[in-house]
Parts: C-alpha cells; sequence; structure tokens
C-alpha cells in the first residue's frame, strides 16, 4: 500500500521504540522499516511477510524474516516474545483483525498498528455524492483489485480495542507527526485523519 | 584440491555410539573446496542425504557425473568457494571411504558387513565434529543439508551449538514420521529379500543384492518426486513403442525410468549401507534425549538459521519444517523462514531452482556481512 510519507510514518513509529528492544513486523514488506529501526535504534528485529519475493529482499538484507500469513502464524510464538510488534497498513488486509489483534498483544509487550481511517470525510463524500469506492493516497485500490478485506474507521478500531480488552495508549496524529496520550474518541481524528497510528497493549 | 582425502580420526579414544558400543579409530573420507581463511571462520559444513557422498562439486569417480549439488557449491555458486572454505564428509555408515560395513573391520580383518555398530544421525555428527577439529576449526561458519543432510544440521545445532555460527536446514524433520519409517522398512526388506544378500554377508562371494538394492531405490525414487511431477514428465506416455505389448516388460515411460534409476544406483551404493543410513534415519528424534521437548534439544543453540522447505514435498512436508521454525522462534533465535514454490517433490533441493540460491545466497552473504 502505497504511504503518504513512508519516511515520516518511519521517523514517527521509531520514535515510539526504545533503542534495543526486540521488535517484529508482520507484514515487513522489503524490511525497510526493519533495517531503519536497525539503524536508528539498533532494534534486535525479525519480520513476517506473506510475499516470497520481499523474503528475498529482506533475507539478502541479512533481515531474519518468516514467510508466513498473520492469521495463521503469529499462533507459533510464545506469550510476550518481543517487546514491540508492529502492524503497519495490513489490519484491514487480515482474514481477522480481531484475532490479529488480539495475537499481536499477546506476543509482544506494546503493539504499533496503523491503518487507512475509512470514516475519513473524502472517503464518505466520495460515497455520498459520487456512489463511487473511494481510491486515494492510502487506499490505493479499485475495488475489484482490493486485496483489503475489512476496512474500519478509528472508532471502529477503538471500538474493537474496548471489546477485546486492549489499551490504547498513545495515538499519533499523521498530518504533523505528533504523538500524544490516547484519551478517546475524538471528532477531528475520526473526521479528519487519513489514517490511524496507535500503540496498544494488552489490559 | 578437491580431491578425496581419508583420514584416520578417534586414534586415541574410540567413537562412544548411542548403541553402546565403541566404534574407532575411524576412517572419514571427505572433500574440500576453496581456502580456509587465516581466522578460520570462514568455513561451511556441507552435509550429503541418504545417498550422497563427499563428490559435493567435483566428478563422481565412480559415475562421472558432476557432484550432486555443483550447481550450489562452486566458485560464484550460492555457496561462493571464492569466500568460504567448504567441507563435505561422508558420513560413518556410507560406502565411499569412510568407516561402514563394506569396509575392513581392523579386528577381524574382514568387512564388517552386519557386525557393523547400528549408526544413529548423532553417531555420524560426532564423527563430524572430529573431522572439524582435526582440520584447526573452532566455529564453522555454516552448517547445511537437505534431507537427512538436514538432520545431521539439527544435531549439530542441538549438540555442539557453540561450534556453530550459522545454519541451513533444508527440506528435513525433527524427527522421521511414521510414514518415512514405513517408506524406509519397504527399502529395507527388499534389500533383505534378496537371496544374494546372504545376511549380509555378500562382500566375499560373488554374487551382490543388486536386485533388492534397485527395487529399494525405486521405491524411494517415487518418494523424492511429487504426483505432478511424475504426470507431467512421463503421463501414461509408452517407452519407444506405439502400443501395449501385454507383457511385464517396461511398456511406460515410467517403468523405464525407474529401472534405470535402480540399475544406475546399485553401481555407486553399498546395500548394506543402504540399511545402516535407513535405520539411523528412523531412529532420528531429536527430542529424545530431550524427555520429547524441542525446546530442550535446542536450548543452548544461538546461531541463526534458515529453513527452507519446498511446497511441493510430501516426504519432508512444510508443516515438518515449519516446526523447526517454531520452536527457533518460541527460543528467540534469529531463524528465517522461505517456503519455495516448486513442483518437483523433495527432490528440489538437489535441482536448479533460482528461488531457493537466491535465498541461500542473500542468507549467507549477509551473515558474512555481519560477522
Amino acid at each position: 500500500m502505497s504511504l503518504i510519507s513512508e519516511k515520516k510514518d518511519f521517523k514517527i513509529i521509531s520514535d515510539l521504540i526504545p533503542k534495543e528492544s526486540s521488535v517484529i513486523d508482520v507484514g515487513c514488506n522489503d524490511g525497510s522499516l526493519l533495517q531503519y529501526l536497525k539503524e536508528k535504534n539498533n532494534i534486535n528485529g525479525r519480520g513476517m511477510e506473506i510475499d516470497q519475493n520481499k523474503v528475498q529482499l529482506c533475507l539478502s538484507k541479512g533481515i531474519s524474516v518468516i514467510e508466513g500469513d498473520a492469521d495463521v502464524d503469529l499462533f507459533d510464538y510464545p506469550d510476550n516474545l518481543f517487546d514491540f510488534s508492529i502492524l503497519t497498513y495490513a489490519l484491514q488486509a487480515t482474514k481477522s483483525p480481531k484475532t490479529v489483534l488480539s495475537q499481536l498483544v499477546r506476543i509482544s509487550k506494546k503493539s504499533i498498528i496503523s491503518f487507512p481511517n475509512f470514516g475519513h470525510w473524502k472517503i464518505g463524500t466520495s460515497l455520498l455524492l459520487n456512489r463511487k469506492m473511494p481510491v486515494s493516497n492510502k487506499l490505493s485500490y479499485s475495488w475489484h483489485e482490493t486485496p483489503n478485506l475489512h476496512f474500519c474507521t478509528i472508532n471502529d478500531f477503538i471500538d474493537l480495542c474496548e471489546e477485546i480488552d486492549i489499551n490504547i495508549e498513545i495515538k499519533a496524529n499523521l498530518k504533523n507527526y505528533k504523538l500524544s496520550k490516547y484519551t478517546g474518541k475524538n471528532f477531528f481524528d475520526s473526521y479528519f485523519s487519513e489514517a490511524g497510528l496507535f500503540l496498544i497493549s494488552k489490559r | 584440491m578437491n580431491e578425496n582425502k581419508i583420514v584416520e580420526l578417534a586414534t586415541d579414544k574410540p567413537l562412544r555410539l548411542d548403541c553402546g558400543k565403541n566404534l574407532g579409530p575411524i576412517q572419514t573420507a571427505y572433500t574440500t573446496y576453496g581456502a580456509l581463511n587465516v581466522d578460520k571462520n570462514n568455513a561451511i559444513l556441507v552435509c550429503h542425504a541418504l545417498t550422497g557422498d563427499q563428490y559435493v562439486a567435483s566428478s563422481h569417480p565412480i559415475t562421472k557425473k558432476d557432484g550432486w549439488w555443483s550447481q550450489v557449491v562452486g566458485p560464484d555458486k550460492p555457496i561462493d568457494t571464492n569466500k568460504f572454505f567448504v567441507i563435505c564428509p561422508n558420513v560413518i555408515g556410507g560406502c565411499m571411504g569412510s568407516t561402514g560395513p563394506k569396509e575392513i573391520n581392523p579386528k577381524t580383518n574382514k568387512e564388517f558387513g552386519t557386525d557393523f555398530p547400528v549408526i544413529t544421525i548423532a553417531d555420524m555428527v560426532r564423527a563430524q565434529k572430529l573431522l572439524v577439529e582435526h582440520l584447526g576449526i573452532k566455529k564453522l561458519f555454516c552448517v547445511t543439508g537437505g534431507s537427512m543432510g538436514g538432520m545431521l544440521v539439527l544435531e549439530w545445532l542441538s549438540k555442539f551449538p557453540e561450534m556453530v555460527h550459522s545454519a541451513i536446514p533444508i527440506a528435513t524433520a525433527t524427527n522421521h514420521s511414521t510414514q518415512n519409517i514405513a517408506l524406509n522398512e519397504l527399502a529395507r526388506q527388499a534389500i533383505m529379500a534378496d537371496p544374494n544378500w546372504q545376511s549380509g554377508l555378500y562382500y566375499q562371494t560373488d554374487k551382490t543384492p543388486l536386485k533388492g538394492l534397485s527395487v529399494a531405490r525405486m521405491a524411494a525414487h517415487i518418494s523424492y518426486l511429487s504426483k505432478d511431477a511424475l504426470q507431467n514428465r512421463f503421463g501414461r506416455n509408452l517407452q519407444d513403442k506405439n502400443e501395449l505389448e501385454y507383457s511385464f516388460d517396461a511398456d511406460f515411460e515410467i517403468e523405464s525410468y525407474l529401472r534405470h534409476q535402480g540399475y544406475s544406483f546399485v553401481d555407486r551404493f553399498d546395500a548394506n549401507s543402504y540399511l545402516y543410513i535407513t535405520r539411523a534415519m528412523d531412529y532420528f528424534d531429536i527430542t529424545a534425549s530431550h524427555n520429547g521437548s524441542l525446546i530442550d534439544a535446542f536450548k543452548n543453540t544461538d546461531s541463526k538459521v534458515l529453513c527452507v522447505s519446498f511446497t511441493s514435498d510430501w516426504l519432508y512436508p512444510t508443516s515438518e519444517n515449519k516446526k523447526i521454525v517454531k520452536v527457533f522462534n518460541a527460543l528467540g533465535l534469529n531463524v528465517s523462514f522461505i517456503e519455495i514454490e516448486t513442483e518437483n517433490g523433495h527432490d528440489s533441493f538437489l535441482l536448479d531452482v533460482p528461488k531457493f540460491f537466491d535465498a541461500l545466497k542473500g542468507f549467507l552473504n549477509s551473515t558474512l556481512n555481519d560477522l
């Protein structure tokens, strides 16, 4: 999925992760985030990636990577194995976001989750005025070719976390790239954020 | 440089085998490629499979064919001998010069035959360790191998983890499944049913159990290929004929192919070695000396590991290889896993599979850069 600013996302994720942490990036793509975090924070990183070509790229960069599927293979990890798990722009493409979120907070002390916000006003407008499925930078696929299965809004995500006893600790503003303590649902976030990025943990 | 060498090991103290017997001194036949660097930290131990041998990347003295992994080991190949010093020993119990049933028992001055003790994968690794020490190497850069070779890799990781910097077990398992044991038993019974086997004492006679060994190889060969690979390659094609002959000659191409595989195998392999090595594979269970716990088996390991499986391999399927990945994950090891898409079955690790080669190369080179 194309990102508005991959580098800025990387930066804000690195701000959330203390040096020397152990980290698993689920859906790690070509390993560039793990590499960034290794260089910047000297993390001990692992990747999981479903696309074999990307697994090859990770191997050639020296990144330890498992060819695997978040819906299936997270069960193989013991509780709290990692300090952090990361899932960027992939929650909506999982078969069971609920299971994947529960597994992520089980295998790591904290999780960083980002996803496109289906509640963004442009999306509502696209549906309301044009009667067309939205296509934007963060939602770059046409409806008939999208790998995305479960779109959600920021408010939906917050509700799901509540339902499965997940604590939201920090939210990121992806407009000005600032982090702030999460204090509850917020009209501006749900309406004007193209994406959400949260630091969560199990209750 | 690449010629076969034979070294006598366990000269001071015999090898203590899992069966409780002692074996020694032992011969180990091996080949090497490339050069050991000054720090002696660029050595890769390549472990061969059931019917493999030390001729990993050099012409086989009997068949005159290229080495069994010559597309993987060599200058600028995935295991690049410009960078790495590659060691490939023939396992004990084998028949290409290492101590095994067809070699002379120094105590009797006759071939061991079935007096040779039943050996295990761990015994083979104990012998390999003596060779590695003999070569002055304290820590191997990597240990790799497919199938039984992969079992040897796992045994190295479990038994001598401090001597292994990284490891690549390929198309293997942490123990032999019931199906694996059943197939090996079929092969052994084929050998022992051949009257020429003579309870294993055929070396001094003019008869050898070629037919039994040939049938064993035919059965095994089917298990090395996938249904699709057989179907696509041979179908129901007839062999050099246009119609069925209503006889038991090789009407179908697949029959002719398997017969050829069987006949050509007996020229280079010893029937008793086949019995001993399949037995070692059947006995293999890495958890056996660890109360059934995979975690315990690998608890002292801190090597960087790449596990590889192949989609169409039904002999050592992805699910078996993933058990290895799972335990290494649980131990927090630096483990990678890749499942290569191929229709060629278990044999894929011996074939020209570019994605597999890329994975080996990527892993080895990046591990070398981090050294």
